[in-house]
């Protein structure tokens, strides 16, 4: 009898596995099978004209990618890029949940405002700062203009500055939703408690709130940081990755040397060492998250 | 000792909470609010400094835009619709049978889901070049098929998240009681986890729709003319229509207005689906 149902149970999961099969013939062929093209180009040298191989050509694109300052420089900036919106993010979001949690638990439909710009298509979201910050014709400078502060956020010295604020702007909604998700998720009788012990405003929030909310936090962190340093949609659109290289992301980077600069095989080399770098980064962050909630 | 807090002071704290959700709500939807008043302005009130608050609205920019015969906003928009929603569909079309088989079967659970949810975290640009050249081979550069394979490949991460987890949630009687009246897998699947499952699917269409209406990326690499989605198109405007300010505004509205409005019904699921790629696995 055992051994029938045991039989059962083989068989119904041999017959699950033709529910997987159409997903994964999918991924080979969409994900895979580049994967593994981008990992031979790498190391050939092949061109537009010669797309089914060139010749081997050894390490001579990764030399020539490594050899290259603008892949320090975009890395650098990425970096940068990342570590900054996602600190900012995380700081904004918090403040705001504890500044307007009691304002939006009551009314829930309240959020949904602060969210909106997360709807919006990065690139969209980039061409609409670019049409209000305009240096002649946009609505913003002109208004600051007559506030007596007259400045072009999208001049030589600026922009920089510029990018990492639209970036911010856009995702601090983010961090806000899922950190309030985890503030309201924090029990009524956690408080009271605490209330009890006379912890109540700033010291609730440092002493109780806040330590129940650091897995949150720290997986929030790193999503915003993930995401930003991959950035490419609004900084090509307002700034091209200029002036200079001062806005060069390493996704902006490597479509550069590919469609700009036709340097495949360097392009590709750039491209499989970001995929060995993310897949080595995504391994650890992922042990610090079983680690932290194992705690 | 709470209750007694309950005076001017808890009065002066809610109306400083409710500064901040304004000034917050304002700073962080500005441009959205400047763009949607920028694309009802004549060129004489664009022109106007100080910009002007209170103004007479036109629809003169929408019908340059859509009617005017010298742009292809429309076929953006309708490559857009085309390819979101059929990417949409094709990723739940594959994710949903494989969320059921992971969650009641135990198939690929422990190895096939971490991989796919980390999927999401991976920079797409290391995907870009290598899918452009399978494409040109392929001769699906610039079509609907092409732009509609990518969306789908992108929206599998998040899709297959949210079914696991919501078919998780269903009690595992509803299904035994199929199985005893000698149910294969697939008659349970599309007779009680489907009905069953209806709303988290409606929430994966609209999610993914969004996101694939909201891809910039492989459209500009991908696409040329036939197939151009309107995040990518919207930006010529910026460059032909360099001085026409209204028209530009009134081609990014109608960009971003989809997806705001069905943002809306899924924001829920927003949080959720987002988490992807760091929580699960």
């Amino acid at each position: 009898m055992a051994g029938q149902r045991v039989g059962v149970r083989a068989k119904e999961q041999a017959d699950a596995r033709y529910f997987l099969v159409a997903l994964c013939l999918f991924l080979a062929l969409m994900l895979g099978f580049p994967a593994l093209a981008n990992l031979w180009y790498s190391f050939s040298n092949f061109s537009f004209r010669d797309l089914t191989g060139g010749s081997f050509a050894g390490l001579a694109n990764y030399k020539q990618a490594i050899g290259n300052p603008g892949l320090w420089s975009a890395l650098g900036f990425s970096l940068r890029f990342g570590l900054i919106c996602a600190a900012i993010e995380l700081a904004l979001g918090l403040a705001l949940v504890f500044v307007l949690h009691p304002l939006l638990a009551r009314r829930p439909w309240l959020t949904g405002i602060l969210m909106l710009p997360m709807m919006v298509s990065p690139a969209l979201m980039g061409v609409m700062y670019r049409l209000i910050l305009n240096e002649f014709t946009g609505v913003i400078p002109a208004y600051l203009q007559i506030l007596g502060w007259p400045i072009n956020f999208l001049g030589k010295n600026n922009v920089y500055y510029t990018v990492i604020g639209i970036e911010i702007l856009q995702w601090t909604p983010f961090a806000f939703l899922i950190l309030l998700t985890a503030r309201q998720s924090i029990p009524m009788e956690l408080e009271e408690a605490a209330a009890v012990d006379g912890a109540i405003g700033a010291r609730l929030n440092a002493l109780v709130i806040l330590p129940n909310m650091i897995p949150t936090i720290i997986i929030v962190g790193f999503i915003r940081f993930i995401d930003s340093f991959r950035v490419f949609d609004h900084i090509y659109v307002l700034t091209g990755g200029g002036p200079g290289n001062t806005t060069t992301s390493l996704s902006i980077y490597i479509y550069k040397l590919f469609f700009n600069q036709n340097v495949l095989g360097e392009a590709v080399a750039v491209s499989i060492m970001l995929l060995v770098a993310s897949l080595t980064l995504l391994f650890a962050g992922l042990r610090l998250a079983v680690r932290t909630r194992a705690r | 000792m709470i209750v007694a807090r309950k005076g001017i002071g808890s009065r002066i704290g809610q109306a400083l909470r409710w500064t901040v959700f304004i000034v917050t709500g304002v700073l962080l939807n500005l441009p959205i609010i400047m763009t949607l008043m920028t694309s009802f302005k004549t060129m004489a009130d664009i022109n106007t400094s100080p910009p002007p608050l209170i103004f007479t609205p036109t629809l003169d920019n929408y019908r340059e835009v859509l009617a005017g015969g010298n742009t292809d906003l429309l076929s953006y928009i309708l490559n857009s619709v085309v390819i979101a929603g059929g990417g949409a569909l094709l990723a739940i079309a594959l994710t949903f049978p494989a969320a059921y088989a992971m969650v009641r079967h135990e198939v690929g659970k422990s190895w096939l889901l971490p991989l796919i949810t980390n999927l999401r975290a991976v920079p797409l640009i290391i995907f870009a070049i290598p899918i452009y050249l399978m494409y040109q081979l392929a001769g699906l550069l610039d079509t609907w098929t092409g732009m509609i394979l990518i969306e789908c490949v992108i929206n599998i991460p998040v899709a297959l998240v949210l079914f696991v987890g919501f078919i998780q949630d269903i009690p595992e009687e509803m299904d035994a009681a199929a199985k005893i009246d000698g149910a294969s897998s697939l008659r349970t699947l599309w007779h009680v986890i489907f009905p069953l499952s209806r709303p988290i699917l409606l929430a994966v269409l609209i999610l993914s729709f969004v996101y694939g209406w909201n891809e910039f990326l492989f459209g500009l690499i991908l696409t040329t003319r036939q197939a151009v989605p309107v995040t990518v198109g919207a930006t010529f405007f910026v460059t032909t229509y360099g001085v026409k300010w209204g028209a530009t505004a009134a081609a990014m509205t109608l960009g971003i207005v989809p997806p705001l409005i069905l943002g809306l019904f899924a924001y829920p699921y927003i949080g959720k689906s987002m988490l992807t790629g760091a929580v699960k696995g």
